[in-house]
């Protein structure tokens, strides 16, 4: 028996990285501020900034392979095509390239590169938050706010029932390709072989749900009192208070200064 | 005062078209082992679901007759106190880790917190059954991740840490191989040692003969037989009714068709050997 491992509970579990350590709620605080700041900014050079910053902060809390997977793969997309849509439709005075009937302008690349960063920049936010905060520590903190444990476990576990659901399509798309039906390929051949599975995975998901909600029942779920957690985050710590404050007074500062000029 | 009563009890799920339990009267006493026994759909986990209240609290569909625990009406129970009072295992060990969380130590703990209970004591509650259901060498595992064996003894332990006074336990060894199957059933004598009340539907007749107190036979949602494993599995017609019963038992059967002396037909192999030793000294 591992005891070491079982008393381990009795202290806040620290990874002893200080990005992961610190209390969700400070991290959402910190998130929040960034994710305003290309709001009031409107300027694609601070969201480009913000961006890097992110992949900094993925850095230091040695998350950057898992937060730049899940990211490049968002920000490429959805920038891009964003990018494209705004280019190729605004329309302008300072014609930069025709192409049949389509006129890209200057004010379409700007207007493209403004809202596409601004895009990008705000969903990383949520990208980030969601990498350097475990999924416990969170649900301890709005817990601790009041919610009550079936909320925060129908929060937590509609993450994991994404990720479920990725992992059965996956089997499912396995077991169609080895009866020789066509996966790969192209966008309407993917999508072919796709929809014959949506009835089977929600179906299954719905029934699994059912099934779920019983047996949590039988953990005693429904209990009108408060529960306890084996895990517990530590108070808070003076030099992440005097962040937050310092952050917080910056940002205040910062979204005044903007507002008088 | 029995302890678990069903007065002809009927029930149907929802859009079903037959009957699931049809007309079940029986008694279940305190501190007793019953093992449940029946062919496929016979409505032995319709049995369990009703028993912990899951109907009527959860399912609908059409309820008659009265289902009693400790003499109150499980409709008026209230769903929260039968999750203190009766501790459930399902059959099916897929649906019953949680999902949230990140290891096996912190899933058997889940029902713990949600009961209140301190951390000092959920710790020490938790290693004990861990301890007990020899499960040290998962407990730092992701419990997402473990195999359909596995998370039925995890499942097992999560509801066992709850210290119920009554267990409803569904084919809790159908993942299992031999010896996680044997482990469990010595986990289970040592409940019954403790006077819990234990609902037990498995198919494994040979540990039912060596354990329960009391069997019950369902068919077509009814209660075909019921009695004392010696009387019950005993008996040959069951194995016409696609219901296994020991293969000493067979034996014995065989044997007394041969024209050897028996005195009664066992159902363990301790009986099966002393009936043959006692046999083996006759003819001497
Ligand atoms: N959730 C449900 N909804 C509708 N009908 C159900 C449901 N569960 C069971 N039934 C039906 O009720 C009847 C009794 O099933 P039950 O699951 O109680 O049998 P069982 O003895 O546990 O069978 P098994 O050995 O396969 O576990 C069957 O006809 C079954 O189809
Ligand atoms: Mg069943």
């Amino acid at each position: 028996m591992d005891y070491e491992f079982a008393y381990s509970f009795k202290k806040p579990q620290l990874t002893n990285n200080w990005i992961l350590d610190m209390n969700p709620l400070s991290k959402l605080n910190l998130l929040i501020i960034l994710f305003i700041i290309p709001i009031t900014v409107q300027s694609w050079k601070w969201n480009v900034m913000i961006i890097i910053f992110y992949f900094l902060v993925a850095l230091v809390a040695g998350c950057f392979k898992r937060f730049t997977r899940l990211y490049l793969r968002f920000g490429l997309m959805v920038g891009l095509l964003l990018f494209v849509l705004r280019a190729l439709f605004i329309p302008g005075e300072n014609l930069l390239y025709k192409l049949w009937f389509i006129n890209i302008t200057q004010e379409g690349v700007d207007s493209g590169l403004q809202f596409s960063t601004l895009v990008v920049a705000i969903c990383g936010a949520i990208i980030l938050y969601s990498i350097v905060t475990r999924a416990k520590d969170f649900m301890y903190m709005i817990e601790k706010l009041g919610a009550s444990r079936v909320i925060s476990y129908v929060i937590l576990s509609s993450f994991q029932s994404i990720i479920d659901l990725g992992e059965m399509s996956k089997v499912i798309l396995d077991s169609q390709r080895a009866r020789g039906i066509e996966t790969e390929g192209n966008i309407r051949q993917r999508i072919k072989a796709f929809i014959p599975i949506l009835g089977p995975l929600f179906l299954g998901a719905i029934s699994n749900a059912e099934e779920k909600a019983i047996a949590m029942d039988a953990r005693a779920f429904s209990m009108p009192i408060k529960n306890t957690h084996l895990c517990h985050l530590r108070s808070l710590p003076v030099g992440e208070k005097a962040i937050l404050i310092a952050a917080n007074i910056a940002f205040i500062g910062f979204v005044v200064w903007r507002l008088m000029a | 005062m029995s302890y678990i009563e069903l007065k002809q009890v009927s029930y149907q799920y929802p859009l079903a078209s037959e009957w699931a339990l049809n007309d079940v009267t029986y008694s279940f006493e305190k501190g007793k082992l019953y093992g449940i026994i029946g062919a496929n759909r016979g409505g032995k986990t319709t049995l369990c679901n009703l028993v912990r209240g899951f109907i009527p609290h959860f399912y609908q569909g059409e309820l008659m007759g009265q289902v009693l625990i400790e003499g109150k009406d499980i409709r008026e129970w209230e769903n929260h106190q039968l999750s203190t009072e009766i501790g459930y295992i399902f059959q099916n060990p897929f649906s019953q880790i949680s999902g949230v969380k990140e290891t096996v130590f912190e899933e058997i703990a889940l029902g713990l917190e949600n009961l209140g209970v301190d951390k000092d004591e959920m710790i020490e509650r938790t290693i004990q059954v861990v301890k007990w259901l020899k499960l040290e060498d998962l407990i730092k595992k992701n419990p997402n991740n473990l195999s359909g064996g596995q998370r039925q003894r995890v499942a097992f332990a999560s509801i066992i840490v709850m210290n119920h006074d009554i267990l409803v336990i569904d084919e809790p060894t159908s993942q299992l191989d031999p010896s996680s199957t044997a482990e469990v059933f010595e986990i289970i004598h040592m409940l019954k040692e403790q006077k819990k009340t234990i609902l037990l539907v498995e198919h494994k007749v040979e540990l039912i003969a060596e354990y329960a107190d009391e069997v019950l036979v369902f068919e077509k949602g009814q209660i075909a037989s019921y009695g004392s494993p010696a009387d019950i599995l005993s008996r040959k017609d069951l194995m016409e009714r696609g219901i296994s019963i020991p293969s000493v038992a067979l034996l014995g059967h065989e044997m007394r068709e041969k024209n050897m002396a028996m005195d009664s037909i066992p159902i363990t192999k301790s009986q099966a050997l002393e009936q043959i030793l006692k046999g083996g000294k006759n003819d001497d």
